[in-house]
């Protein structure tokens, strides 16, 4: 959606309900419902997978089985009942895509809806795109170009077949299967994602970038994102979802793992506006999310997202700062309105000596909603040397949300300097008259407040993420003034 | 232009306003001057729609229609503009960024399209120059950290930059060093016409000097207790408000 | 006999020396059963993460020393804050010492919780307050179970107490390892005033626990200096639960330093009910060895206009452990709160360790809330600045440590509890120099 026609935002102002509402009605190909070994053993069959792969999805499974569900988040919501899902939903007509007259015209049609039309986006933004329909890849552009560079940038059920010695090397490698519940789930049950790897001293010439799309109801959404920047290289990652609105709630349980070896950076940012369910709290994305990425000597991983959408978010994107002189980033918005709930933050563990750590998290809520904070900032005895500076800044509106902060700080190196602040504030009435004085209206001028409020983490987006998700931020509080 | 006919008002039950009267006709430079608490930043506040106050008397007409229903960002949108004696911080939002908004939502009101980049950033340029703004001054978030003078300045650059029918001057001389003050009020100078109008809210002859008033009005106790020509002003400035008190309780 | 065991299997004995027909021993059975299901805390909860008493636990407590134990005033007077007249409530291994105490009823009562829980004359105060805010939680339950021995404190109605109450719990632990329970109610009536200095000290190397509750209400208009001096012995532990309700325009501060012991856990809970209430939390830690210390706060503003402010400071050495978990609650009525955390640490040894968790739930709109914790080291530009103008390195650091906790010495209202402090802090801090900077 980095192609962002004005229209299509004056469109979205008219309809205060959620604008990506439709649903594509393209022939889908869903597993019965439910889930045990063999329906784990069916996806990795369906998917021709070498048996490792097989393997290594059942282990998970075994290990899931025995888990139980986290409930410490501050989050509450109905428990997915795990065997009403299916598991596995790719499009019928799977197209094999030399150009894009190839695709299933509804796909096109979705797409356009989107904002995103493919051939505009070739022309006009230098991004490659990896779409993933409830799934599948369905259209790799770009690939060619990146190829020249020894860039790998394929879905991962290509990478398994493609690239195994690469998958099997970095998978599971930052996120074990047995990390969490959702973790273990995810690795027994991911039906595709994005595979990336940077080769050596390659700095990646454009934004990679994947968009999301939960389609088929009643389907569970298991992403698994590898992203590999070997030594000396760079790469800056887009991820966005959207997903068309729809009254039973539906789960999203990815896992992104990102490996940046010896002096590489790897920037990933997403922007994820699932549905987040209508103003009576009905229906919307469950999103549990484990993000995590390894350091080591020199590297530099940034985080940066723009949480507004899903009814229910659980995500912390985090940093194992491995190596020496590492950095890690995460800079967040997070926004919640009418009844949604998000639990979200970072967590930055210091291993190396001289590791630096930065945390800049907004959080926006209205509504009736609730938004939390939780973040840990680690400092292992060996870490020389540790900096962390965290800044939690929450802006509330109305009387009827919460804003919650639950920092924790373990510091075991007595060099370490860690900072923590956090503020609570909301829009003055000083402000908004100030601004209707200068003729901007009531909702404009919240826009304009939470705008600048957001400013730091805004900035650290790439330009065409930065606008979209502006606008974003003005749809996800609309209506919260009354 | 604007009228105002025994306005009464009132916050939190107290009373702060009393009947007061003022005509001020386009073309024409009025002078409000007055003890502190005596209630101009109310009035001021009070024509630019702020709703804390309650106007419980009264009439506020602006070119003939009555405005007491009007959102303060319509009054803006028919061309009211309020420097504030204490203008507020809006952290992150820049002043460019800011002034681009003002102005594009008011001509949407109008019905007009929005200013096109290149006109804008022209404007900006022109405006800045006249006010004598350090451009780099516009990126920075509005007022936050501003010294007390630039802020005014600021006040004043969104004023050229809005190009109001009515416009209302609180304090904004207080605060501004020598050179500044007659930038400012070459600034107010040259955006007057025989078309707008400007209310200065000042303690100080000296604005006056610069920017010379059709009348002095002496606000005092929520009224208009004595109305005058710009020597008023000097008067005053001698006197001090002490004679003027007596001259109303006698 | 695990400890658990042996507590529930003394609740028998111990209802032999109660009136097991009174309204409080039916409080006190409630809370037995509630301490039977959940008994000792473990690191699973999440309240209780990174504080083990596992270590403690593992000793065998005799419950009720039933000797009783005499000690000689002279042994003891560097324990009391002796240079300015107190009154004192004095208990030894858990029992009333009237040789050592100076209580009163003229105009107030300064007393013993015993015969407030069996007097009539006190029955309407106990019924109106006896554990009424304390929590259910594992540990306070424990306390009210076996509730009968502390301070009683109440306060009537514009009454200006003229000099500070002193409590003070030793343990001889002449026998064996000792567990205490001191319960304490303290009842500060509408524009009443009262200064109160908390200790509890152990007299020998055996093992010692304290799990103690107080109970504050603080009425209308009314004040409280609250102020707990912890420097025990190495082998002493102490969880402390300390409860405070306050009223409209009341102002509540309490501070604590901890500079002693084994395991020091603080739980201070403030609850505002009513408007412009002012709550202080202080605190200085400065520890070292194998101590522990672990303060959790909570505030919890119900109501509009009101402030609340935490500044904690700590200083750990060698293998010490600092933890801080404070909570601050907004809730939806409660616009206009002010509500200020501080937590700032230095770790001056490598296998120190420090856990914090600030934490700030916040339903109302029109609040300032802020938390800032940080955690560093000392100014080496200062350092070196005082060793060029001729003071030596240790003096200096010491010097800027005192300088870094002065912050919470600042609110100290009784200069004798300011002067002891700032000779503890020397003393810890192993420099013969006085700080009244
Ligand atoms: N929001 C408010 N709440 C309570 N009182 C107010 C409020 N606004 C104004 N007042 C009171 O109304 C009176 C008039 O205030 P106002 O600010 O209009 O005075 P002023 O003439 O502008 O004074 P100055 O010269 O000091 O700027 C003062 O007594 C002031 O305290
Ligand atoms: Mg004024």
């Amino acid at each position: 959606m980095s192609k962002y026609t004005e229209e299509d935002l004056e469109q979205e102002l008219k309809t205060k309900e959620y604008e990506y509402g439709f649903y594509t009605d393209i022939e889908s190909d869903t597993f019965a419902k439910g889930l045990n070994e063999d329906v784990v053993r069916a996806i990795s069959k369906k998917k021709n997978e070498p048996k490792w792969m097989t393997d290594w999805r059942v282990e998970a499974f075994r290990v899931w089985e025995k888990m139980e569900e986290p409930d410490w988040a501050n989050v509450n919501y109905p428990k997915p009942d795990f065997q009403e899902l299916a598991y596995y939903s790719a499009p019928k007509v799977k197209p094999k895509l030399d150009s894009l007259d190839e695709v299933d015209p509804d796909l096109l049609e979705t797409f356009k809806k989107l904002g995103i039309s493919l051939e505009e986006q070739k022309r006009l933004a230098n991004v490659a795109v990896d779409i993933v329909i409830d799934s599948v890849s369905v259209a790799t552009t770009f690939k060619k170009t990146l190829g020249e560079k020894g860039i790998i940038f394929m879905p991962i059920s290509e990478a398994i077949q493609e690239h195994p010695e690469l998958v099997k090397k970095y998978l599971g490698t930052v996120v074990p299967t047995s990390d969490n519940f959702y973790a273990a789930l995810n690795s027994a049950v991911f039906s595709d994602g994005s595979f990336c790897y940077i080769p050596k001293g390659v700095r990646c010439p454009m934004e990679l970038s994947t968009y999301f799309r939960i389609n088929e109801g009643g389907t569970g959404q298991f992403e698994r994102t590898l992203v590999v920047a070997d030594k000396g290289s760079y790469v800056s990652y887009l991820e966005g979802c959207t997903a068309p609105s729809r009254d039973e709630n539906q789960l999203h349980a990815a896992v992104v793992e990102l490996i940046a070896l010896d002096d590489s950076e790897i920037k990933y940012s997403t922007v994820q506006n699932w549905y987040p369910g209508d103003a009576e709290g009905k229906g919307g994305v469950f999103n549990f999310v484990t993000k995590r990425a390894i350091c080591e000597t020199n590297a530099k991983v940034s985080w940066t997202q723009v949480e507004t959408g899903s009814a229910v978010t659980w995500k912390y994107p985090s940093c194992i700062l491995k190596g020496n002189n590492s950095v890690g980033e995460f800079y967040s918005i997070a926004v919640t309105n009418h009844y949604q709930q998000a639990d979200t933050g970072t967590k930055m563990i210091h291993l190396g000596k001289n590791t630096k750590s930065t945390i800049i998290s907004k959080g926006i809520s209205a509504g009736k909603s609730q938004n939390s904070y939780r973040g840990l900032v680690h400092v292992g005895a060996r870490a020389e040397n540790a900096r962390n500076f965290s800044q939690c800044d929450s802006l509330l509106m109305g009387n009827a949300c919460g804003a919650h902060t639950f920092p924790y700080i373990e510091a075991k190196n007595k060099s370490a300097q860690i900072e923590h602040e956090a503020t609570t504030s909301k829009i003055g009435e000083d402000q908004l008259f100030y601004c209707n004085q200068r003729g901007i209206d009531t909702e404009k001028a919240i826009a304009l407040i939470v705008n600048g409020f957001s400013k730091e983490v805004l900035n650290k987006l790439p330009m065409e993420f930065a606008v979209e998700a502006q606008k974003l931020l003005e749809i996800s509080l609309e209506g919260s003034v009354g | 232009m604007l009228k105002i006919n025994n306005l009464h008002a009132s916050i939190d039950d107290k009373s702060i306003l009393k009947g007061l009267n003022i005509e001020v006709k386009a073309g024409e430079v009025h002078a409000i001057m007055g003890p502190n608490g005596a209630g101009k930043s109310t009035l001021a506040n009070i024509v630019a729609g702020k709703e804390e106050y309650d106007v419980t008397e009264g009439v506020i007409e602006l070119n003939g229609e009555d405005i007491s229903e009007l959102a303060p960002e319509e009054r803006a949108h028919n061309g009211v503009f309020l420097s504030f004696q204490y203008p507020v911080e809006i952290p992150g939002v820049s002043v460019t960024n800011f002034i681009k908004t003002a102005i594009n939502e008011t001509r949407k009101a109008k019905g007009l399209e929005d200013m096109p980049a290149k006109d804008m950033l022209k404007m900006i340029r022109e405006k800045s120059e006249l006010l004598e703004i350090d451009r780099k001054f516009l990126s920075r978030s509005l007022n936050e950290g501003f010294s007390g003078g630039e802020k005014k300045r600021n006040e004043i650059f969104q004023m050229a930059m809005l190009e109001p029918k009515l416009a209302i001057l609180d304090e904004t001389d207080s605060g501004l060093d020598i050179d500044a003050l007659r930038i400012v009020a070459n600034g107010v100078n040259k955006l007057k016409s025989k078309d707008n109008a400007v209310i200065v809210i000042t303690h100080y002859q000296r604005l006056l000097e610069y920017i010379v008033p059709d009348f002095v009005h002496v606000l005092h106790d929520g009224k208009i207790v004595k109305t005058g020509d710009a020597s008023l002003a000097l008067e005053l400035e001698a006197k001090g408000y002490d004679w003027i008190k007596k001259e109303v309780n006698s | 006999m695990e400890l658990k065991e042996k507590i529930v299997s003394s609740y028998l004995a111990f209802e032999n020396d109660v009136d097991i027909n009174s309204e409080i021993h039916d409080i006190r059975t409630e809370a037995f059963h509630n301490f039977e299901k959940l008994g000792f805390p473990t690191k699973k909860l999440e309240a209780w993460k990174y504080t083990s008493l596992n270590s403690v636990l593992k000793n065998d407590f005799s419950i009720f020393p039933n000797k009783e134990n005499a000690i000689e005033f002279a042994d003891v007077k560097k324990y009391f804050i002796h240079d300015i007249d107190t009154y004192k409530v004095v208990f030894i291994d858990g029992k009333y010492s009237s040789f050592l105490s100076d209580t009163t009823h003229d105009g107030k009562d300064v007393c013993l919780m015993s015969s407030a829980l069996s007097k009539s004359k006190y029955k309407a105060v106990i019924e109106n307050y006896f554990n009424k805010i304390a929590k259910q939680d594992n540990l306070t339950s424990l306390n009210t179970a076996f509730a009968n021995e502390g301070a009683y404190i109440y306060i009537p109605k514009n009454v200006e107490v003229e000099k500070p109450i002193q409590i003070i719990n030793f343990t001889t632990g002449n026998d064996a390892a000792t567990m205490v329970q001191p319960r304490n109610l303290i009842v500060v009536e509408e524009n009443a005033h009262v200064q109160i200095i908390e200790r509890h000290q152990s007299l020998t190397e055996n093992a010692v626990l304290t799990n103690v509750v107080t109970e504050i209400f603080s009425a209308k208009n009314s004040t409280v200096d609250y102020y707990k001096i912890q420097n025990d012995k190495d082998n002493a532990s102490l969880v402390d639960n300390t409860y405070i309700e306050q009223k409209t325009n009341s102002v509540v501060s309490v501070h604590t330093f901890s500079f002693g012991g084994n395991i020091t856990r603080n739980n201070l809970n403030f609850y505002q009910r009513g408007e412009h209430i002012d709550s202080i939390l202080k605190g200085i830690t400065i520890i070292e060895g194998k101590q522990h210390v672990d303060h959790h706060t909570l505030v919890h503003h119900i109501e509009p206009n009101c402030e609340s402010h935490q500044d904690y400071k700590g200083i750990f050495d060698a293998r010490s452990t600092g933890v801080f978990n404070g909570k601050v609650i907004v809730d939806k009525e409660a616009q206009k709160t002010n509500a200020y955390q501080q937590n700032n640490n230095v770790l001056i040894s490598d296998k120190a360790t420090i856990n914090a968790k600030p934490q700030l739930e916040i339903f109302a709109d029109d609040v300032k809330c802020s938390h800032g914790c940080t955690i560093g080291q000392l100014d080496e530009d200062a350092l070196f600045y005082m060793q060029q103008r001729g003071i030596p390195k240790k003096e200096g650091k010491a010097l800027l440590m005192y300088a870094f906790a002065n912050t919470v010495l600042e609110s100290v209202k009784i200069p004798e509890v300011k002067q002891r402090i700032n000779k503890l802090i020397a003393t810890k801090l192993g420099v013969n120099i006085g700080f009244d900077l």
